[in-house]
């Protein structure tokens, strides 16, 4: 029965929806088919290696490119001035120890790494500003021109970012953007509250730490058509950047979105236009897989942040006062990560006053980009750090403050916008009742909770079903599924259509074929594709039932859907099988049009997805060192509709937030350099690292998502920090401020 | 990430061995290459020419020989944490190997390489130091013995010629000794921020002879002298064991890095050598 809107209809209404799957894309994976870009090897290809600037920042003075020229195998050695359209290469000053200053081409990819090596680059280094708060000074030196900067992945298409009311206010030095939400007079309300607790909160950058590193490929084709294929969570995101660059009408720039082996936000645009300036200058494809080691240097890292929180309250909880200065660290590109911070900092709990205030700033550090959630877990590890000292100060149970504060729908949030429907409330209160709290703890065991939430992205979508001459339905995207999207889809085609979702396919198809559809990021694609995917269904089924009601003699109104075929309401035995009908439209002679529609969404509404998250952690009085012992994980997905897939999505988040908490550090010395550029030094959590973990689905419907769905990829990557320095503090007695929190830093904590 | 080109030669005896490495001077042993190789891969080192000792029968195996083990240079860290021998009468260097890497590390890589390679956070130094082991080292100019201590130099240093090549490492008995090896590795590399390798021997309830080494604290894996000398001809108890962890870093230059500060890689080894002895009682 397909209704108006899908989200009114009952779960006892489901077929399939709600029904757990295993992933499609889950066996190929397990025997390593491929389907990767380094699995992927045009003939006739040639490879590129670049050279990286060793100095955070220097003037190019002269580049020596002979002795790598002169490499038998060497095809052609390029500086970034002769590419400007590649948008990677430095073309006369060096802004970040890492940053691509020429590129080698080459018929072997060893021989192109050899000789990239033999570049010569005469660099005349310059004072490099390394320290977010000193780059703001008056007295500190430019980064850069700050119009020379794009930005170079988008943090903003992620998420329901500020906008709105926040205000460009007079920027200090090398700051990119300002955001401040005001509201009352907080300095004022502070004055008069019973409580205040106020702390300064740092997070390093972190690096994504996707198992496959950045690689793309591409082929100028002297026909016009340039074919790139890449790993990348947006394809039509890399065919609006490349023709751009390149110049081209979009339909000459065809992508193919390989298997992505990891995105996390990460992998937007990066090597494309180069390979694809290359491809054209050479007329040969030329392919580009980054090492480790320069994938960690080159990629986009999720930002460092400097974030000094003051909350005040009255005796009983009562939040009157939230007053935050938020720095972001954005390296040598204007970038957005401090705006979603702002609005989820001062627009998860009920407070009359207001006065944060949040600086984009630029460094000679590698440019940032998203990392799962950008800019929402640095808030709430502040937020939510903050919170549980104001609870431990009022000797308040942290679930309760929270309870006693939260949001709730139409409350107003600081971009003079209100709440929509969300489940805040209900996780809290989902997690107060959860036996997690009542295990007795160890000694030097402690729990902490801490709550947080995602705005949820929007981007028009189109999707495509078509049955095929045996009665199967092909579903055709454009989306990348980096996250087990495509069997969702097969479960909404299926449960439009009244067949089993084994009879449903779900193909990927490239820029040139497929419907659009944005990035795979801000926890969108369900949310956006999905819902375009039941439009086409439902068309789909309407043909169906036309052509069915002829052939039954009966009304549409009167038919109905299951098991692949149509039955004649309360009459047994009168119904047809989509493949009986399916078969007359791909035959000689066939009369029967083929049964194929599109569907298309443009939602207008985000649907905020918030998640409570509890750790338990045992501490090493002597040592330090920090185990995570235990795991709750609560969580508003509107509806699960494949409750495996959505808690595989908490766990890879929970993963992530611990690791965030206790180990990941992409870190720099004081003069700029990157000391933590391979896996023998940026540690990763590891299947030992992650206990196991307890997941709540709670399901408050989104007005306009799929069956009530919301967006679950980002929510469970933010409390984590949180909630594990919270249970630190709860072990301790000391709550460390900075991450990760090391076993020094434990043990140095007041 | 890819190798630099080099030679590769895989000579089938000792003989063979010496000879090709007089003829290619600036060639390097290849034993296990579970450090050489990643270092070659990150371009740390370049050698033209590389010697594969796995061909060399002479170098592999495990023997009594009355108050010492013989450990045949090539034998895999594996084997050696495996061996009844080993466990019986050396059981610190099993319990050392054991803590190397992972199982394919401990797979490949051999106890010579690990010493010659001599990382400052490696774990077998410890172990074998604390076991007063020495190797036999072999070159053109003939076969000389030397004991671990005079080994190790430094970080990535040892006293070996650069021709020269570890053949075995012989190992006093410490049948009956009480042995531990702790460690705190790296999260992320694995190696020791702090490893302490005890080996105690008691008779009558005092201490007659007490070996603590420790790795990843200095430029070079160390005998803790003074904290040996607070344990020596004790009963032990709790302050005792206290007072000789507390020393157990006593004169040494210790290490900071981003991971752990100087002054937190002291306490950390005190911390371990303290439960370290406590386990042993």
């Amino acid at each position: 029965m397909a209704s108006a809107n899908p989200s009114d209809r009952s779960e006892a209404a489901f077929t399939y929806i709600g029904k757990s799957r295993h992933r499609e894309d889950g066996p190929a994976k397990l025997v390593g088919a491929g389907g990767y870009v380094a699995d992927l090897d045009p003939a006739g290809s040639w490879y590129a290696h670049l050279v990286l600037s060793p100095h955070p920042h220097a003037r190019i003075r002269g580049v020596d490119t002979r002795a790598a020229a002169a490499v038998a195998g060497v095809k052609a050695v390029y500086l970034g001035d002769a590419l400007p359209e590649a948008d990677l290469l430095a073309e006369s000053e060096v802004f970040y120890a890492g940053e691509p200053v020429a590129v080698v081409v080459a018929d072997d990819p060893a021989v192109a790494e050899d000789a990239a090596e033999l570049v010569e680059v005469d660099y005349d280094v310059l004072p490099a500003v390394v320290d977010a708060e000193a780059a703001m000074r008056p007295d500190a030196p430019l980064v850069r021109q700050l119009e020379d900067t794009a930005g170079r992945a988008d943090a903003g298409a992620h998420g329901d970012a500020a906008g709105g009311s926040a205000k460009t206010e007079e920027r200090p030095n090398n700051v990119s953007a300002v955001v401040k939400y005001r509201r009352g007079d907080a300095e004022a309300a502070r004055a008069e509250a019973d409580v205040s607790v106020t702390r300064r909160y740092h997070l390093p950058p972190l690096y994504q730490g996707f198992l496959e590193t950045h690689g793309s490929s591409a082929h100028a084709e002297r026909t016009g058509e340039t074919t790139i294929w890449t790993t990348t969570q947006g394809q039509f995101m890399v065919r609006n950047a490349v023709k751009r660059l390149l110049k081209l009408p979009d339909y000459r720039v065809r992508v193919v979105g390989a298997t992505v082996g990891g995105g996390f936000g990460g992998k937007g645009v990066l090597l494309e236009p180069l390979v694809a300036t290359l491809s054209q200058r050479l007329g040969r494809p030329v392919a580009m897989l980054l090492d480790r080691q320069q994938d960690i240097l080159v990629n986009n890292p999720g930002p460092a942040a400097d974030i000094e929180v003051t909350l005040s309250a009255r005796s009983d909880g009562t939040l009157v006062a939230i007053e935050a200065r938020l720095v972001f660290d954005n390296g040598a590109e204007r970038g957005g990560s401090a705006g979603i911070a702002c609005l989820m900092l001062a627009g998860t709990y009920r407070c009359p006053n207001l006065d944060v205030l949040g600086y984009d700033v630029m460094t000679h550090k590698v440019p940032i980009g998203a990392y799962r959630a950008p800019g929402a877990p640095q808030g709430y590890f502040a937020l939510e750090s903050a919170m549980d000292e104001l609870a431990g100060t009022l000797h308040m149970d942290p679930l309760q403050l929270r309870l006693k504060n939260a949001v709730q729908e139409g409350d107003d949030r600081p971009d003079g916008r209100t709440w929509p429907r969300i489940g805040l409330l209900e996780c809290l209160r989902a997690a107060a009742a959860h036996p997690f709290f009542e295990e007795p703890l160890g000694p030097n065991e402690g729990i902490g909770v801490a709550a947080g939430g995602w705005g949820g992205g929007l981007e028009p979508a189109a999707a495509a079903c078509q049955v095929t001459s045996e009665g199967r339905l092909v579903v055709q995207v454009g989306s990348i599924d980096i996250t087990g999207t495509n069997t969702t889809f097969a479960l909404i085609a299926a449960e439009e259509l009244g067949l089993s979702p084994d009879e449903v396919h779900v193909q990927f198809a490239d820029t040139a074929h497929a419907p659009y559809a944005g990035m795979a990021g801000g926890s969108k694609t369900t949310y956006t594709v999905g819902l375009a995917v039941a439009e086409a269904a439902k068309a789909v089924r309407k043909q169906v039932l036309e052509i069915a009601a002829e052939r039954l003699e009966a009304a549409v109104e009167d038919l109905d859907m299951a098991d692949g075929a149509v039955h004649v309401k309360g009459v047994p035995g009168r119904s047809v099988t989509l493949a009986e009908i399916a078969r007359d439209t791909a035959r000689f002679g066939g009369r029967t049009a083929p049964l194929i529609a599109e569907g298309r969404s443009a939602v207008t509404k985000s649907a905020p997805g918030f998640a409570v998250h509890a750790a338990r952690v045992a501490v090493d009085p002597d040592t330090g060192e920090v185990r995570v012992t235990g795991y709750l994980a609560v969580q508003d997905v509107g509806r699960a509709l494949n409750p495996k897939e959505v808690e595989g999505q908490i766990l890879g988040g929970v993963a992530q937030g611990i690791g965030r908490a206790l180990y990941e550090d992409l870190a720099y010395d004081s003069t700029g350099q990157p000391v933590s550029t391979s896996f023998l030094d940026y540690q990763m959590p590891t299947f030992h690292d992650v206990p196991r973990v307890d997941i709540v689905l709670v399901e408050v419907p989104a007005e306009q998502g799929p069956y009530g769905a919301k967006g679950v990829g980002e929510p469970p990557a933010i409390p984590g920090a949180a909630a594990v320095a919270n249970a630190v503090a709860a072990a301790t007695g000391r709550r460390v401020a900075t991450l990760p929190i090391t076993p020094e830093r434990v043990l140095a904590a007041q | 990430m890819t190798l630099a080109a080099f030679a590769y030669q895989r000579p089938r005896s000792l003989a063979e061995a010496v000879e090709a490495m007089a003829e290619a001077p600036d060639a390097r042993w290849l034993s296990g290459g579970m450090s050489l190789l990643p270092m070659m891969k990150l371009e740390l080192a370049a050698p033209p020419a590389l010697l594969d000792l796995s061909g060399v029968e002479d170098l592999r195996g495990i023997r009594d020989e009355g108050d010492f083990l013989h450990i045949g240079a090539m034998t895999r860290h594996v084997e050696l944490a495996r061996d009844p021998a080993v466990r019986r009468d050396a059981h610190l260097a099993s319990l050392a190997a054991e803590r190397i890497g992972d199982p394919q590390v401990r797979n490949r890589g051999t106890v010579g390489g690990s010493l010659a390679h001599a990382d400052p956070a490696a774990d077998l130094p410890a172990a074998l130091l604390a076991l007063d082991a020495e190797v036999e080292a072999v070159s053109a100019r003939g076969r000389r013995a030397l004991s671990v201590q005079d080994l190790l130099l430094g970080p990535m240093m040892t006293a070996l010629e650069p021709d020269e090549l570890i053949v075995a490492i012989r190992i006093p008995k410490h049948t009956g000794h009480r042995q531990a090896y702790t460690k705190v590795p790296h999260p992320a590399s694995g190696y020791a921020v702090v490893g302490v390798a005890v080996a105690i021997h008691e008779e009558g309830g005092r201490v007659r002879q007490a070996a603590i080494a420790v790795t990843g604290v200095a430029l070079k894996a160390f005998r803790a002298a003074r904290a040996e000398a607070v344990l020596a001809g004790q009963a032990v108890d709790q302050e005792v064991l206290a007072e000789a962890a507390g020393l157990v870093c006593d004169g040494q230059d210790v290490l900071g890095d981003v991971y752990a500060s100087a002054a937190y890689r002291r306490q950390l080894a005190q911390v371990v050598t303290r439960r370290t002895l406590e386990g042993l009682r």
